[in-house]
């Protein structure tokens, strides 16, 4: 961004290549294995993810500050959602939800924290999780996995989620319809509502960031423009409120996304169980 | 250039990307320089797919195979050895209470004990008193009526000498209102 002055709120979300990979293709779908800012965005939180846990996990029976920290992190997978929303049954989901979490979490929380690189021009920030690929991968797996984990657990009964009992059986089929439609609206919802926060958040803040910039360069122009000052110290004071709001919004959609998972597996596991 | 609003027809040729947010959505796959969110710019969607699923696949590898034992793991066995402790610490108290109780109930043995050993002695010692102030009335008894027989005695022994006294005394009367002398038939009727 810094060698392009225009203001384009869309250009931190464009997908550039950083160093040529293989292109190949698969069923006439072109597959560009460059590294690209997102790739290399994506990168980077696996890294700064494992490392963190490689440093903090130490399985110390008596916890030094980072095995708390880390602890924290997984109870509110493994405590506040799996084991109260599914309860003990839940025990073999923890992996693949706590993976989903902090994934979500380090993308999301890269996005706003690593923004300060600006300051220094450099362009750190790729959020991953405002890339629509990316938040549809997340929810198509996440959906598509506990569907077929119904139907290997359940059976053929698991399709009786769809069927709402005493309506009948013709108001009991245009049920089937209503709730077959609701049901698989999820995945898209679960990757809208990422992507949605993601991308709404960044653009209100790219766009104040560019009324300082424009207004201060208006208000240096002297004379009656120096007002111009006032809106763009407004403006940056919104750029610092917001961006403690985004922090909150990446560690709430993050939460958000995994609650869900953990909502739609419950209804798998404890199939036939308070419905 | 930075005083324009944001949207740079120019700038945005110029750079060959898509940008403008308002007329998005319908953007044709696999162009470019289509117009509308960058995100709906499908070219990119399967590298970055690729390339995302396989990060996502490490992570939860690393998380299945080095998180959940180290954090999960960790805090179930400290939980179990809390729960360990605790019972072991209910055990230890439970065999306390009961030594506690076997005391107690020890205790209460041998006041027992003391207790009907105190009143066996008191049983005992009020049996010596009782036979001793037995022997002594008995001894007292005998004493007074030793007395009562030799008073008794002493009183018949008066007695007779009173009706001698009074025979006397009658016999003179007699002899002075009378002038004679009472014979002792009269007399002896008299008394009787």
């Amino acid at each position: 961004m810094a060698e392009q002055p225009a203001i384009d709120p869309m250009h931190q979300f464009l997908v550039q290549k950083i160093w040529q990979g293989p292109v190949f293709e698969i069923g006439g779908i072109t597959f560009d294995m460059s590294i690209t800012n997102s790739v290399a965005s994506m990168i980077g939180g696996a890294v700064i993810l494992m490392a963190f846990f490689a440093l903090t996990a130490r399985g110390q029976i008596v916890p030094n500050r980072g095995q708390a920290f880390a602890e924290a992190i997984y109870g509110i997978v493994d405590k506040l959602l799996v084991q109260t929303i599914i309860g003990p049954a839940g025990k073999p989901y923890v992996p693949y939800l706590f993976g989903l979490f902090v994934t979500i979490l380090v993308l999301n929380l890269m996005g706003v924290l690593l923004a300060i690189g600006n300051l220094g021009g450099l362009t750190l920030t790729f959020t991953v999780t405002s890339q629509l690929a990316i938040t549809a991968t997340l929810a198509v797996l996440t959906f598509f996995s506990v569907f077929i984990l119904g139907f290997i657990k359940q059976g053929p009964k698991f399709l009786s989620i769809f069927w709402v009992p005493g309506m009948g059986v013709l108001g009991g089929i245009a049920m089937v319809l209503i709730e077959m439609i609701s049901y698989f609206v999820r995945p898209m919802t679960l990757a809208m509502r990422l992507f949605g926060n993601m991308l709404g958040g960044h653009v209100v803040l790219s766009l104040f960031g560019s009324f300082v910039v424009a207004l201060g360069i208006l208000g240096l122009s002297g004379g009656l423009s120096s007002l111009a000052f006032l809106p763009a110290a407004l403006s940056f004071v919104m750029i610092v409120g917001l961006t403690g709001l985004e922090l909150v919004v990446a560690i709430l959609q993050a939460f958000v996304f995994v609650a869900l998972a953990t909502v739609y597996l419950n209804e798998v596991v404890n199939f036939g169980h308070g419905h | 250039m930075a005083m324009q609003e944001h949207q740079d027809p120019a700038a945005d040729a110029a750079h060959g990307a898509p940008a403008g947010a308002a007329e998005a959505h319908g953007a044709a796959a696999g162009h470019e320089s289509s117009g509308g969110l960058p995100q709906f710019d499908f070219a990119q969607w399967p590298g970055q797919i690729a390339w995302f699923l396989v990060i996502f696949f490490v992570i939860l590898a690393f998380v299945r195979f080095f998180v959940t034992p180290k954090l999960g793991g960790t805090i179930e066995a400290r939980d179990g050895r809390i729960e360990g402790d605790i019972a072991e610490a209910r055990r230890m108290k439970e065999a306390a209470d009961a030594e506690a109780a076997d005391a107690a109930a020890e205790i209460a043995a041998a006041r027992g004990r003391a207790q009907k050993v105190a009143a066996d002695a008191r049983a005992k010692a009020q049996g010596e008193i009782a036979a001793a102030l037995a022997e002594e009335e008995a001894k007292l008894a005998g004493v007074a009526a030793e007395a009562e027989a030799r008073i008794g005695k002493a009183r018949d022994a008066a007695m007779t000498n009173v009706q001698a006294i009074g025979a006397e005394a009658a016999e003179a009367i007699v002899e002075k209102l009378t002038g004679r002398k009472a014979t002792a038939a009269e007399l002896a009727a008299v008394r009787s």
